[in-house]
């Protein structure tokens, strides 16, 4: 694996040739409009990690300047040769535990394998199988629905609780603090502890509706609530840190906009729908694509609170590739299971971009 | 003034919605289970027991606390020091194949970890590695893409000019990593190391595919075993929820203003 990570990162190299202007500044689609240029209006106290001035380790080379340096980092700019002893174990990892699983996802995929016997080569058999697999297909249906529930939810209220704590609040720190607690929960002893919530007898949950007369749902067993109480765990989870993302999107937003809209005239419910929105629209796609790529893997609230039941219900396509590979050990067809779930969440990442991308072209400057 | 009324309400509701099932697993964990049956799930149990605890410690928690607790130490260590290097030399090295390997990287944050679960476990059942602390460790050991690309924007909004000055002077790059730019990212580090810490002692996913005895079973797994083994004990799960819950609590109140700080890093601010 040493020398396969080792040829491929000679490889790569022979496509750059020479130094570029730092293009990867460029991959990330979130970077905030205008910052690119190098004077901003007004003072910038903290050098907050934005596209930096160019990371060079050399001065530009004024044309002017004449000291040995200048003219030799001129002539021939550097090469770090120890550079490559500084990435190699990081390099190591990604492409022994993240580039080459993903290459064996497509490889297996295309092998009958049961783990004890020997892996046989089967073409498109495992395709075929999933085109008539109705099981599967259902858990497509339920992943989606279960993305539909959560995340635009989790990411409305993420936005409203960073608006509500972007006015002048006391105790700001203490209830942002507070929001995000939810989300360093570990996800499997919370699924645990509301699975005890949701119990129809002597959960909480019906225990309160009890108290206000109301005759709470069987919710985890009863085919119509079991998906979206797991969902609303989800909600609870991510909520608040999706808050956090925003809040600091919205300090991010020039105050003089609002008073100039203010003076014009503008509602705020026009502020909002046409300067906060759009200016937050960076923040919203960062949110947005890393809240669905969790969500389309959901796993652990799954395995504590329903099994997967009642029936098949919340049979999620994360859920189903686990119970394929080590509870069937079907390991080719688990694959393939594998291989469609990577490329459900490549195209929706991918359809969030060009929506972004779209709709992210203004200029403040 | 009804406006800041019902604004204060709302945080507090919010607020309360946020904490309560923790305190309802704290609540719970200290009852008995006849005081279970007698209290509404909101009251507490007078007087309060630790036998729950006692007895879930008992039954293996005591050792799956300590895996657990060696797991996210060294994944921590792990991702601190591999990053480090690497996010430095994306940050600021000259090197072939920078830019390319750097956008590797990025589309690497993209690969969903459900997706790669099945082959990390058969290439560590070709090496033997099926229940074993390196096989536990291996895949998460040298630092994530996402950890990388966090400290290499704090890398890059540092000045460069002390760099300079001591390359100058002659130091080394071992030298200027560790003596001018690491005592400069202590906030960037503290952030990492927080992530990572709650990332490592929440894992479950792979610690439950990878793992099978009890020398390496962690407190994630644990629990999941546990409601297999006893079915729906509300106290003795809550003992063992609070058992799990308390150390990123610790770890949540005295470092949150370093979690803060990691949304700021991404570079959306």
């Amino acid at each position: 694996m040493t020398s396969d990570a080792g040829h491929l990162t000679g490889r790569t190299a022979d496509t750059s040739p020479g130094p570029q202007p730092d293009s990867s500044s460029d991959l990330r689609p979130d970077a905030p409009p205008g910052s690119r240029s190098d004077a901003p209006p007004g003072p910038k106290p903290e050098p907050t990690p934005g596209p930096a001035p160019e990371p060079a380790p050399e001065p530009p080379s004024g044309t002017g300047s004449r000291t040995t340096k200048a003219t030799r980092k001129r002539h021939r700019p550097t090469r770090h040769w120890y550079a490559y002893l500084f990435i190699a174990p990081s390099l190591f990892g990604v492409f022994a535990f993240l580039l080459l699983p993903l290459l064996i996802v497509f490889v297996l995929s295309l092998f009958h394998w049961e783990l004890l016997s020997t892996p046989t080569f089967a073409g498109l058999a495992n395709y075929r199988r999933l085109a008539g697999d109705g099981g599967t297909w259902h858990s497509v249906w339920v992943t989606v629905l279960f993305v539909l529930l959560s995340v635009p939810l989790q990411t409305v209220l993420g936005l409203l609780l960073a608006l509500l704590l972007n006015q002048r609040v006391k105790g700001v720190a203490f209830y942002r603090a507070l929001f995000v607690v939810p989300w360093m929960a570990t996800p499997i002893v919370m699924g645990v502890v509301w699975t005890w919530i949701f119990d129809p007898r002597d959960g909480a949950l019906n225990r309160v509706l009890d108290v206000v007369g109301v005759a709470g749902p069987n919710w985890l067993t009863d085919p119509a609530w079991a998906l979206p109480s797991v969902a609303l765990v989800n909600v609870w989870q991510f909520s608040g840190y999706t808050m956090l993302f925003f809040l600091a999107g919205l300090q991010g937003v020039p105050q003089e906009l609002y008073d100039a809209a203010a003076t014009d005239g503008a509602s705020p419910v026009q502020r909002f729908f046409q300067i906060t929105l759009p200016l937050l629209n960076p923040t919203t796609f960062f949110v947005t694509v890393t809240n669905l790529v969790g969500a389309f893997q959901i796993f652990d609230t799954v395995y504590a609170m329903t099994d997967g039941g009642p029936g098949n219900g919340t049979e999620v396509l994360n859920f189903r590739i686990y119970e394929t590979a080590f509870r069937q050990f079907d390991f080719g067809y688990a694959a393939t299971l594998a291989a469609l779930l990577f490329l459900l969440i490549l195209a929706v990442t991918l359809a969030q971009v060009r929506f972004f991308s779209k709709r992210t072209t203004y200029d403040l400057s | 003034m009804a406006k800041r009324t019902a604004l204060y309400l709302t945080l507090i509701i919010g607020a309360f919605v946020s904490v309560f099932p923790y305190l309802l697993v704290a609540l719970t964990a200290l009852k008995t289970p006849r005081q279970l049956n007698s209290t509404q799930p909101w009251e507490p149990g007078l007087p309060p027991t630790l036998g729950n605890l006692g007895k879930v410690l008992d039954s293996g928690f005591t050792g799956y606390l300590g895996n657990s607790l060696l797991m996210t130490a060294a994944l921590t260590a792990g991702q601190l020091v591999f990053t480090t290097f690497a996010a430095y030399a994306f940050a600021r090295l000259r090197f072939r194949g920078r830019d390319v390997l750097f956008w590797l990287y990025v589309a690497t944050m993209m690969v969903p970890s459900a997706v790669t679960m099945i082959p990390l476990f058969l290439i560590m059942r070709e090496l033997h590695l099926v229940n074993t602390w390196w096989g536990l460790l291996a895949p998460y050991l040298l630092g994530t893409p996402y950890g990388i690309f966090l400290m290499r924007q704090f890398f890059r909004a540092l000045p460069a000019g002390l760099e300079d000055a001591a390359r100058i002077d002659g130091a080394g790059p071992l030298t200027i990593l560790l003596r001018i730019v690491l005592p400069l990212s202590r906030p960037a580090l503290g952030t990492l190391a927080i992530i990572t810490v709650i990332a490592s002692w929440n894992n479950f996913m792979w610690p439950l595919i990878i793992t099978s005895g009890d020398d390496t079973k962690v407190v994630t797994v644990g629990i999941a075993g546990l409601k297999g083994a006893i079915g729906v004990d509300p106290n003795q799960m809550t003992a063992a929820a609070l058992i799990a819950l308390v150390p990123m609590v610790a770890v949540f109140v005295a470092f949150q203003r370093y979690i803060v700080r990691s949304v700021v890093l991404t570079g959306l601010k």
